[in-house]
């Protein structure tokens, strides 16, 4: 892993056409802005891993579902 | 019109017509895949599968379905791809299928947005879409 120590209002490349704007840190927060092309989706890590969890399992499905006979 | 067949280790031979492939540009979140298609519909749920992989399919649903008062809100850069009029876009849910309706869950967070013979999963920022919702809070109750 590459280790960069920037200031706020200094920014990172990424390739040629990914800019990270580090825009203001507060205490232990550091607010960034990124700026990609619309091809190259964008999530906090978090969110990524959880969906990427839940296809994962939705993908695993018992081979026939149960009829939903009780719906709401 | 042209057919695709693919042999879906769930389903078999399923034949896929031309205008019902759907592209995803980006894949599906963190699995990938650029060609799906709604295949083999089950009462309240249909298949996304993929045309690429014939073991990969995700059980989907209509969201409205189950959840009435359900929204979308997409982040200004998760819908610059999609031009179609919102009410041209078809939504669907990813659905955590277990043994037991009971443990039967959508995934509310992340959408997929269907338009123009694309496909978008997107991060659906309402404040309202928990990614592992149940889809029978009544029977989970029960249970």
């Amino acid at each position: 892993m590459l280790l960069i120590t920037r200031r706020a209002g200094e920014r990172i490349m990424v390739g040629d056409d990914v800019i990270v704007h580090i825009k203001e840190i507060v205490g232990n927060t550091v607010r960034v802005g990124i700026e990609a092309p619309r091809s190259t989706p964008i999530y906090r890590e978090e969110i990524w891993e959880a969906v990427r969890e839940e296809n994962r399992a939705a993908a695993e499905a018992p081979f026939s579902l149960p009829a939903p006979t009780t719906t709401v | 019109m042209s057919t695709l067949t693919i042999d879906s280790s769930r389903f078999g031979a399923l034949e896929v017509a031309s205008e019902d492939v759907i592209e995803f540009p980006n894949g599906l979140i963190g699995l990938g895949g650029r060609r799906y298609a709604i295949v083999h519909a089950e009462g309240a749920f249909s298949w996304l599968h993929s045309l690429d992989d014939p073991s990969l399919a995700l059980p989907v649903t209509n969201p409205w379905e189950f959840f009435a008062d359900y929204s979308v809100e997409v982040s200004d850069e998760d819908s610059a791809p999609i031009s179609a009029d919102p009410a041209d876009v078809a939504v669907w849910v990813t659905v955590r299928a277990g043994a037991e309706l009971s443990d039967f869950y959508a995934n509310l967070r992340a959408p997929i947005l269907v338009a123009d013979g694309q496909g978008h999963q997107i991060i659906n920022e309402s404040a309202d879409a928990p990614v592992r919702a149940p889809l029978f809070p009544a029977v989970a109750a029960a249970a």
